[in-house]
């Protein structure tokens, strides 16, 4: 069935809620194909994190999913047992995640952080696993990948943890990497380097990435699709291409006004207007009373 | 304008374990090669470079969470590279640091009003509960996250949780390390204008570590690029920016991705 189906990721009316039936995610619904890179958007707080953990099935406990569908290669994530879940997702996709920090290890060497998962869940031997450690360390341009696999967490510059995180996701060849503003703490040569190599790689293996960010600069150059959430709930989902020439919504325009202008250096810092977020707020409290999904 | 610190000759080395032979002790590995500038007073000074340039240890040299091997800090005019712990404890409050990693520097197990509230009662700077809110008022937060646990907020707010620690101080200096990386682009620009308003209003110093160009040109007075622990540019921001002397500082502006469609990118070096 899996080999049938087009798509590397669908996610069907996504609702996730906290137990007091606060809404984080509301009506979800994208999709990935393989090979495509997917940018999802929006403020601070909007749940993009969130719909990468419920696609991992790592959502935090005091968070249900309530209502929605996740299709991993057309199978259904969310009728699986636990285990045979967690099985599925280890084998098939990967998660760069938010904080490099506190995702690494504090009191292990970097070298065995990459190499375990590598041999105990994907089964490879120990040197090919070493092997491809130190070829995808030194792939995302670090530059002395066997003094950085001797390295505990704390001795590595920001750049370096999260170079190291991205190294580790790509490793395995996963369908489907979920990034989770992967390139903030790099700088724009590395970044750029980054986003060439992940560019790379899709093309050799067809990984499908969720592309979590905040810099519209960044959208524009690897993604060809865009998510815009707000407040949990899809503003706008369309083309790369549509969204800087033609963007449909309000709040798809004002993230785009709200980015700093390189060129520009007399138009102010321009947070989206106060006016128009209380405007989305007013039509999501509308939806929450119509909707029912999920509760008794 | 006066100088805030004046940094001279300024080394710095790790151990390099990796390179460690079996006998004796691990060679150094130099990540500040010994350079001298000035911060000025009251501006906002960009630090730019490649990841690994040495930019958050420079930064922690002058919050003084690092010790120099060698070269002088002077902080209005007080020589502080060499000073021990104790010595250091008046100049504390003066020397603020907001982190890169938010999470690891939130105590979990602690409400945010009092993550704010503690570091102002430790330096006699009030510590209300009325006080904690103030602070998260100026960072965009409502009152109602002051009951919040770290763990309950997103990336984003953790980060102004940060900030609204560190300004609710009062410091003098204020190292702000990739603080805005992860803020979306609104909370971004709010945060930003409220950096420039306070180093403004409040004649605040600010060291501010960032991948961003296009914010280090709008927000920063001066900057300094950094590159394998040496200063490679430095100067009025606007100079180094229209005129690079580096090659470094040319291959850094020329990789900024610019929010419009732009197919040949890639190809670009
Ligand atoms: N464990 C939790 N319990 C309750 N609420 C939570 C929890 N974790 C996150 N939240 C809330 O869920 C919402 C979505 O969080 P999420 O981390 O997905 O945001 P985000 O879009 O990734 O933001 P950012 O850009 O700041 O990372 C936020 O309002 C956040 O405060
Ligand atoms: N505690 C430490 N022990 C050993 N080496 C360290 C330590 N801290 C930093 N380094 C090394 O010093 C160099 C500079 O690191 P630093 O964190 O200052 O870089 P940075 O310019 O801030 O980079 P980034 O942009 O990635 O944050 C790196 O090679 C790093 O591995
Ligand atoms: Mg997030
Ligand atoms: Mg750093």
């Amino acid at each position: 069935m899996s080999s049938l189906h087009a798509h590397t990721l669908d996610v069907i009316k996504l609702n996730i809620a906290l137990p007091n039936g606060h809404r984080l995610l509301r009506n979800v619904s994208l999709t990935l194909e393989p090979g495509e890179v997917r940018a999802l958007v929006g403020e601070s707080g909007a749940g993009k994190s969130m719909i990468g953990k419920s696609v991992l099935g790592i959502l935090p406990p005091n968070v249900a999913i309530t209502e929605g569908e996740i299709l991993l290669e057309g199978q259904h994530l969310n009728m699986m047992t636990p285990p045979t879940r967690r099985k599925i997702v280890a084998q098939s996709a990967a998660l760069i995640p938010q904080d490099p920090l506190t995702a690494l290890n504090p009191v292990r060497k970097i070298g065995p952080q990459i190499i375990d998962p590598l041999v105990r869940i994907q089964g490879w031997n120990a040197r090919e696993a070493e092997t491809r450690a130190l070829d995808l360390l030194d792939r995302v341009h670090i530059r002395d990948p066997k003094r950085v696999m001797q390295s505990y967490p704390h001795e590595l510059s920001g750049g370096m943890r999260q170079r190291v995180l991205i190294a580790a996701a790509f490793a395995p060849s996963p369908r489907l990497i979920v990034a989770d503003e992967p390139t903030t703490a790099l700088d724009v040569t590395v970044q750029k380097q980054i986003l060439r190599l992940i560019r790379e790689l899709q093309q050799e293996t067809g990984t499908a990435v969720l592309f979590v960010t905040h810099d519209m600069g960044v959208v524009a150059k690897i993604s060809q699709k865009v998510t815009v959430l707000f407040a949990g709930k899809v503003m706008e989902d369309a083309p790369t291409r549509e969204v800087f020439t033609n963007p449909q919504h309000p709040y798809t325009r004002a993230l785009i006004a709200a980015t700093p202008s390189y060129a520009d250096l007399e138009r102010p810092f321009s947070p989206v207007p106060a006016s128009l977020i209380a405007d989305l707020h007013a039509q999501i409290a509308q939806d929450d009373l119509l909707y029912r999904g999920g509760r008794i | 304008m006066s100088a805030l610190f004046s940094v001279r000759d300024l080394r710095l080395s790790f151990p390099d374990r990796a390179h460690k032979p079996l006998f004796g002790p691990a060679p150094r590995n130099e990540v500040l090669k010994g350079f001298s500038l000035d911060i000025p007073e009251g501006r906002i000074t960009g630090i730019v470079g490649e990841s690994g340039s040495g930019k958050s240890t420079f930064g922690r040299v002058l919050v003084r969470l690092l010790e120099p091997d060698s070269g002088q800090v002077l902080f209005d005019g007080q020589e502080i590279g060499h000073l021990d712990e104790a010595a250091l404890r008046p100049l504390r409050r003066d020397l603020q640091m907001i982190f890169q990693d938010p999470m690891s520097s939130l105590n979990p197990r602690h409400r945010v009003w009092r993550i704010i509230s503690q570091p102002m009662k430790r330096y006699g700077r009030g510590g209300t509960k009325a006080d904690a809110i103030a602070a998260l008022e100026k960072v965009g937060l409502p009152p109602t996250f002051a009951e919040r646990y770290p763990h309950e907020l997103s990336g984003g707010q953790r980060q102004r949780v940060g900030i609204a620690r560190a300004i609710a101080l009062e410091p003098r200096f204020i190292l702000a390390d990739e603080i805005v990386s992860g803020l979306d682009v609104s909370s971004q620009a709010q945060v930003l204008s409220l950096l420039k308003t306070l180093a403004r209003d409040m004649g605040l110093t600010v060291a501010f570590i960032s991948h961003d160009l296009s914010v280090i040109r709008h927000l920063c007075d001066h900057v300094i690029v950094l590159n394998h622990g040496e200063i490679v540019d430095h100067g009025p921001v606007v100079e180094v920016f229209e005129a690079p002397k580096s090659e470094i500082t040319k291959t850094l502006l020329s990789a900024i991705p610019l929010p419009e469609l732009d197919d040949d990118w890639f190809d670009e070096a």
